[in-house]
């Protein structure tokens, strides 16, 4: 019984090897090769357009502009990174944008209006990102309401406050002990940075080695599978949506501290950047797949191909247009990636096990 | 005059399965069975067939002409596709017409009385028992199904029907039904290529059969000079028994679970009992409440009343979460969508009901993770290339053994297996029954097997018990009874012990 289905085994490797016939198949399986390695594969886009940002321009790999660079990617990677968490869930987050102001005003008045300890005041913006948080994941799993529109409502109300509190000025007299966490710079990389770089172990650890992050990834695959295997589905949901505001908040108090002032403004273009990015970094917005870190290299590439904007002079005008124009050319680069490993040439023919 | 003549088709995807020149001529008034294993290349070829894929070699003609210069020529092959692919949220009538400009609905505006008045006689002809005006979601899967072979045969200008396993979700007088269509639709000239897993099916549909075996076309025949074993033998490639029983011997062991008077949602006063190390069946026809009564036992559907006992102690009716816990796992009868996490690796599926195992402190050790789910994969004998491919492109075989491998990693007290070998191989299913009778054998679980196959019930189960409209009618000692007074008991016409007719 035993022999023919080794027999079996060996006829279908052998298929798989089989010499290539033309060009086409070639490149079907380097496409292939690199999706074996999805962040591998951002990362080998993240190299190229880098390798070939510096050969244009002698200012791009300046230690100067690097330290600009990784100083805007360490807000984006941050959101980046928790709205990558949710979709993997199978939600998403419209409102981070909109809970780092908010979080980061009631930080600013804490500090500055009520001369609470800045350090306490700082701890206390956090843990009101992560109470905004969870009111919306009280809302999308308690009511099971859509979190798209939920969070679309949301972020009315969160900016709605912030202009009630803040009055739309900014919150002036910030404290100075806590500038270091947002202008400081140690061993050269800016302090951001390094608050990212923790985010990022945390969330990978997460993600990886611990049961919640698994529960992450079969939520996202299939919530009624994951709900027949014993995962406490809602629950997961919830904590993932308050964990997302906890770093919403903590991007925006770090802003804060980094400006010296609690703008209304903080996080108001992060939303899109952090769904692009997650994207790019092969994070399907249908759940289930890709992985965080997959998400902050989405995020770099976005910061760089800005940054590399700036560089070349492209007139202010434009830059929105073409930052755009080269987000939308990225998604598209990856999903004729996909179909060509599929090897289906019509949408949807494709994938047959 | 051949309709459609296949030469040479070979397809090589990125380490999958692949087709290696394979041969396929159909004429008109004929009916065309394909069968083999899961993974053969059967639904590859009938997709290269309809255009949907591109063959890296071979022709294609069709009435003569090369198809696959002119893809045009593909809309002569109407293929109705094994998943359920309805617009859910459109009417039966919008579904079965769309897309419009190929069933000849074209007069703008479309008024949904004139649909629905075209659509009465595509029902009555499949008598899908729905209003033309129903939501696709709202009228059963048996009619799902038929309504998508219904939009088949709607376009005026097909040639070839191409069925892709169309009767998995069917019941049985709808099964006959579609035959009777199909008959006609021969009769007419029409030609149809018929997939199925159920030998029977093609012995009593079928003109002719080819089969495919790992992409290679390994025999094909006129239906009458070939019999069942020489099916079987070219599709898997050996011998396989099919009357070899699995039935655990097991000494008489304790109770492990008694349900007592449950009602729920479909059906009502259901009382048994399981035992450790014994199989149980469940028979009955598609929709008379099996599945709801083990989804209420496992906590997914609400109980309206009745009690449970698991090991001698009262066991709260609840959550899923909380039955998983005290363990008793149900496998679900949709693998797609409720088994499997379908983009997780092999590993990633199995370990997610074992993290307890694997964990120390809160944190997964990889290398533990390995190491079990290596273990369960040779234990279940699971193929693949390796533990870190994604589900999904697994056979079906496959990733059901990968599901009941999850479900006992975690030693189950009680495991609920619902139709775990629909779609699955001849060869594969009896790997399946000897792991399932390996399990009870073991002495530690009791096993449920619903099924709507009996003659697998027979040969896996202790005892069967046959439930009827939401009612148990009988109970009977597998090895003892005739399929005759099983199935007599099954459609409701004859009482065996306990329980009367409900009407």
């Amino acid at each position: 019984m035993r022999a023919p289905t080794r027999g079996a085994k060996d006829a279908r490797t052998k298929a798989t090897v089989r010499p290539a016939g033309s060009i086409a198949s070639t490149v079907v399986r380097l496409v292939n090769l690199i999706r074996g390695a999805r962040t591998g594969g951002v990362f080998l886009a993240l190299v190229l357009i880098m390798a070939v940002a510096s050969v244009a321009s002698p200012y791009f790999l300046s230690p100067f502009n690097m330290q600009s660079v990784i100083r805007s990617l360490a807000f984006t990677g941050m959101i980046a990174m928790a709205q990558a968490g949710l979709l993997i869930l199978g939600e998403l987050d419209l409102s981070v944008g909109a809970v780092a102001g908010l979080s980061g005003v009631l930080g600013g008045v804490l500090m500055v209006w009520l001369h609470v300890d800045p350090f306490i005041s700082f701890a206390l913006g956090l843990l009101s990102g992560a109470f905004f948080g969870l009111v919306n994941g009280l809302l999308v799993t308690g009511l099971e309401l859509n979190a798209l529109v939920v969070t679309i409502g949301m972020t009315g109300v969160y900016l709605g406050m912030n202009l009630v509190i803040s009055r739309g000025a900014a919150i002036i007299g910030i404290p100075s002990q806590i500038y270091f966490l947002g202008q400081g710079v140690v061993l050269g990389i800016p302090m951001p940075f390094v608050i990212m770089l923790l985010v990022l172990v945390v969330v990978v650890f997460i993600a990886r080695y611990t049961p919640f992050g698994r529960y992450m990834y079969a939520i996202g695959n299939s919530r009624e599978a994951a709900h027949i295997l014993g995962v406490p589905v809602n629950l997961v949901r919830m904590l993932t949506f308050m964990g997302v505001g906890l770093v919403a908040a903590l991007a925006g108090m770090v802003m804060v501290a980094r400006l010296g002032t609690a703008q209304p403004s903080i996080g108001e273009t992060w939303v899109l950047d952090s769904i692009a990015a997650s994207v790019i970094g092969g994070v399907a917005l249908t759940g289930g797949v890709g992985s965080p870190a997959g998400a902050l290299l989405g995020a770099a590439i976005i910061n760089i191909v800005q940054d590399i904007i700036v560089l070349f002079g492209v007139s202010p005008y434009y830059q929105t247009a073409v930052s755009g124009m080269i987000v939308v050319g990225a998604i598209s680069l990856d999903a004729i990636s996909r179909r060509v490993a599929r090897g289906g040439n019509r949408p949807g023919g494709g994938q047959q096990a | 005059m051949t309709i459609l003549e296949a030469t040479q088709i070979t397809k090589a995807f990125p380490s999958v399965v692949a087709l290696d020149a394979v041969n396929v001529a159909f004429e008109p008034g004929r009916v065309y069975g394909i069968v083999g294993e899961n993974g053969a290349g059967k639904s590859t070829l009938v997709k290269i067939l309809d255009g949907v894929l591109q063959p890296d070699k071979g022709t294609i003609l069709i009435e003569g002409e090369d198809a696959l210069a002119h893809p045009r020529l593909f809309e002569r092959i109407s293929y109705v596709p094994q998943e359920l692919l309805l617009f859910r949220h459109m009417t039966v009538a919008e579904n079965l017409f769309m897309p419009f400009w190929k069933s000849g609905v074209q007069n703008v505006p479309i008024l949904q009385e004139r649909l629905f008045a075209e659509a009465i006689p595509w029902l009555e002809r499949f008598q899908i028992d729905a209003a033309p005006s129903t939501l696709a979601k709202d009228i059963s899967v048996s009619n799902q199904q038929l309504l998508q072979i219904a939009r088949g045969i709607v376009s005026k200008q097909y040639r070839i029907l191409i069925l892709d396993e169309p009767t998995t979700s069917l019941t049985a007088a709808s099964v006959s039904r579609l035959f009777e269509v199909i008959r006609q639709l021969r009769g007419e000239g029409r030609s149809i290529i018929f997939i199925s897993h159920k030998l029977d099916e093609i012995f009593d549909l079928c003109d002719e059969v080819s089969v495919l075996r790992n992409g290679v076309k390994v025999g094909d025949s006129k239906m009458g000079d070939v019999d069942r074993r020489w099916m079987i033998r070219q599709m898997s490639g050996r011998d396989i028994d099919e009357r070899h029983v699995f039935r655990p011997r097991t000494r008489r062991r304790d109770v492990v679970m008694e349900v007592e008077g449950l009602s729920g949602p479909g059906f009502r006063d259901i009382s048994f009992t399981l035992r450790r190390g014994e199989i149980l069946g469940f028979a009955g026809l598609v929709g008379a409440g099996r599945s709801e009564i083990m989804q209420t036992v496992f906590g997914r559907l609400h109980a309206k009343g009745g009690e449970v006992r698991l090991n001698g102690r009262p066991f709260k009716l609840s959550d899923p979460r909380r039955s998983v816990r005290e363990g008793l796992i149900y496998l679900p009868e949709e693998r797609r969508q409720e088994g499997i996490l379908p983009f997780l690796s092999v590993r990633h599926n199995i370990s997610i009901a074992v993290l307890r195992q694997i964990t120390n402190r809160g944190v997964i050790s990889i290398r533990r993770e390995r190491a079990l789910v290596q273990q369960i994969a040779d234990a279940f004998d699971i193929r693949t290339p390796s533990l870190d491919r994604a589900i999904m492109f697994l056979s079906g075989g496959n990733q059901q053994k990968a599901i009941i491998g999850r479900a006992m990693a975690s030693s189950p007290k009680v495991l609920i297996l619902d139709e775990p070998t629909k779609g699955i191989d001849v060869g594969t299913k009896a790997d399946l029954y000897g792991l399932m009778r390996d399990l009870a054998e073991g002495g530690q679980t009791g096993i449920i097997f619903i099924s709507s196959d009996l003659d697998e019930l027979l040969r896996c189960a202790n005892r069967v018990i046959t439930v009827y409209n939401g009612r148990i009618v009988g109970e009977f000692d597998a090895e003892a009874s005739s399929k005759t007074e099983i199935v007599a008991s099954m459609i409701g016409e004859r009482m065996a012990g306990k329980g009367e007719m409900l009407q």
